[in-house]
């Protein structure tokens, strides 16, 4: 198991596997903002990586100039070895799309949205199987409809979205928006799928039945670089994901390295509130956290460092013998593994 | 190439579908010049100007117009608010190259300016009894003024923040397309200096072009007399070379200014 590691120029340990999307030393300024500081990391064929951070991190940025809308300030990119400002015409048909928002015509109804995309797009060089039942076209008070033919309603299938095909789009709700964009996006079935925020403004249900759009295409072989808030959407979809923060990545590698990297919590409650941090024990190297609340003093130890599986054990001993010869009383005292939360709000410099 | 004329004639059906969906487009692009022609060709019933009725002179003027409505309002309108509706940037991330995505709306716009030259000429036909004398000359003029005001409407999009503003941006120009350009009298006929610069502002070659080739007389001055066709096509060629000349400028303008997203912060 790799450590994780500030990987602003970091190799991913992936260097046996072809890299679909490469970028080294990325930066990129708007006037004398640096939106993004040194960015490096490259994703793998067939691999999910996710890029988490707070807004204005830099996720939507870094994926804007991988997607070709803005050549970088500094540094190199590369998606499928291609350069995406100056090769665009030839990366374009094997890359898919999902904007963070916006981008329809609200006076197309959703079939004739994806149809203008399937005259506007050619197939990335692979089958497309999407396929669901013809919608025939018909008759109503506002003039004829066009109907939708196999594929289109096959991609409208996919993303749960068929009974709103003769639906007009600035009708549908934020959510089925999301879903009509995850639709133009593997509508050609894509190598590559930037997905920026994918399942913002969805419900749970449609946000598990995106997830498992996602790892189906991961299943076809389908390379994705998502940006996300959700936490929980990191863990369950990506292979590997990357914590940024003003720019720059901060952490980064499997889910389980990252976790890994935030470190075990011990967490116990004392009465009093006069505490002070001479007075408890330091722990494997680690001081304590105090938060003074409900007449109470709330401490907590973050324990990092090499032996991630006997750490705490290793912390335990010294405490309760700390507390046995004090007289003190580990009130609702907790022993965790850290999580995602923990890795991401540890590089936001606070503390869970 | 070929997929870039795919891609501009699948986005010019577009724009004709969306048009026809909305009302308001449709009653300013379509029927307000119309209207406007009418009220002109009533204000010159009866008279003669440069050699040829009044009506005569104005609808064959109205085109001018025209491309002021179908085609610079219409396009400011719609770049400004696909730009803000994010929906340039949504075509920028496909396959369609820059060039199809405005240049299907602009020929979308000249679909909408011919029909309406088109209409119009049926209307001289039926009301005075003329025929256009030279087609190709004709279209050639149309196409290039539509080519002159889509580069004019992607410039004056990017000082537009939204669409409801867009009146208001283009409304200079409608103006002095109205009173400065021969729509329903001879540019030369204004007073000193103003004649000059109203010879020289960008929709008068457009005008003097279609209105000559239309009747197959000199209008290129204010004579009217008589042209052969070859006669017309050479006529033409400063009013082409002035045209071609606001041509370059609106390209370089369109390229300065144009924005496919919304201002960041």
């Amino acid at each position: 198991m790799r450590t994780p590691q500030p990987a602003d120029t970091a190799d991913t340990g992936a260097a046996d596997l072809e890299h679909v999307i490469e970028v080294g030393g990325l930066r990129q300024r708007y006037g004398d903002f640096e939106a993004v500081r040194g960015v490096s990391f490259t994703v793998a064929r067939g691999e999910i990586f996710a890029l988490l951070g707070t807004n204005g991190a830099g996720k939507t940025t870094t994926m804007e100039v991988l997607e070709g809308f803005a050549p970088a300030t500094d540094g190199t990119v590369r998606v499928l070895g291609l350069d995406p400002v100056g090769q665009r015409r030839a990366l374009r048909p094997r890359v898919g799309i999902m904007l963070q928002e916006g981008g329809f015509l609200g006076d197309l109804t959703v079939a004739e949205t994806v149809d203008l995309w399937k005259g506007l797009s050619e197939d990335a060089g692979r089958p497309v199987t999407l396929s669901g039942a013809e919608l025939p076209g018909r008759l109503t008070l506002m003039g004829w409809t066009k109907g939708a033919d196999r594929r289109t309603m096959g991609v409208l299938e996919l993303v749960g979205l068929e009974s709103k095909a003769r639906t007009r789009v600035k009708q549908l709700s934020g959510g089925q928006k999301r879903r009509l964009d995850l639709a133009l996006a593997v509508l050609s079935a894509p190598e590559v799928l930037f997905l920026d925020e994918p399942t913002t403004g969805m419900d749970p249900e449609a946000r598990r039945a995106t997830w498992k759009v996602i790892e189906d295409l991961r299943a076809r072989g389908t390379t994705v670089l998502l940006t996300t808030h959700y936490l929980e959407e990191a863990e369950r979809l990506a292979d590997r994901l990357a914590i940024m923060h003003e720019g720059r990545i901060h952490t980064y590698g499997t889910v389980g390295e990252v976790v890994a990297g935030s470190g075990d919590l011990v967490s116990f409650r004392l009465s009093g509130t006069t505490r002070s941090y001479d007075e408890l024990p330091i722990l494997n190297g680690a001081a304590p956290a105090l938060t003074y609340a409900g007449g109470g003093t709330e401490v907590s130890y973050t324990l990092t460092g090499e032996g991630a599986d006997t750490r705490a054990h290793a912390a335990l001993s010294p405490l309760l013998a700390w507390a046995d010869g004090n007289g003190e009383t580990l009130g609702q005292l907790t022993v965790r593994r850290g999580t995602l939360e923990d890795a991401f709000m540890r590089v936001l410099g606070e503390t869970p | 190439m070929r997929t870039d004329v795919l891609h501009a004639v699948r986005l010019a059906r577009l724009d004709l579908t969306l048009v026809a969906r909305n009302t308001t487009v449709l009653f300013n692009v379509l029927l307000m010049p119309l209207l406007m022609a009418w009220l002109f060709t009533q204000a010159q019933g009866g008279v003669s100007v440069a050699g040829v009725p009044g009506p005569v002179y104005v609808l064959t003027g109205v085109p001018g117009l025209m491309l002021g409505f179908a085609v610079f309002i219409n396009l400011v309108n719609s770049y400004t608010s696909r730009r803000e509706e994010l929906v340039l940037k949504r075509l920028r991330g496909g396959q369609p190259s820059a060039a199809a995505v405005l240049g299907g709306s602009a020929l979308g716009a000249l679909a909408l300016f011919l029909g309406q030259v088109a209409l119009l000429g049926v209307w001289i036909r039926r009301s005075e009894g003329v025929l256009p004398s030279n087609v190709p000359l004709l279209v050639l003029a149309a196409f290039l003024g539509v080519v002159l005001f889509a580069l004019f409407a992607a410039a004056f999009s990017a000082i537009t923040p939204n669409a409801e503003m867009a009146q208001i941006t283009v409304l200079p120009v409608i103006l002095i397309m109205m009173v400065g350009s021969p729509i329903a009298f001879p540019a030369g006929e204004m007073p000193g200096p103003l004649g000059t610069i109203s010879n020289l502002l960008p929709v008068t070659p457009i005008v003097k072009i279609m209105r000559s080739a239309y009747l197959g007389a000199d209008h290129f001055s204010s004579g009217g007399g008589a042209l052969s066709t070859l006669e017309q096509w050479t006529g033409a060629l400063p009013s082409l070379g002035l045209l071609l000349a606001w041509i370059v400028a609106g390209a370089l303008l369109a390229r300065w200014l144009f924005r496919w997203e919304p201002r960041r912060g």
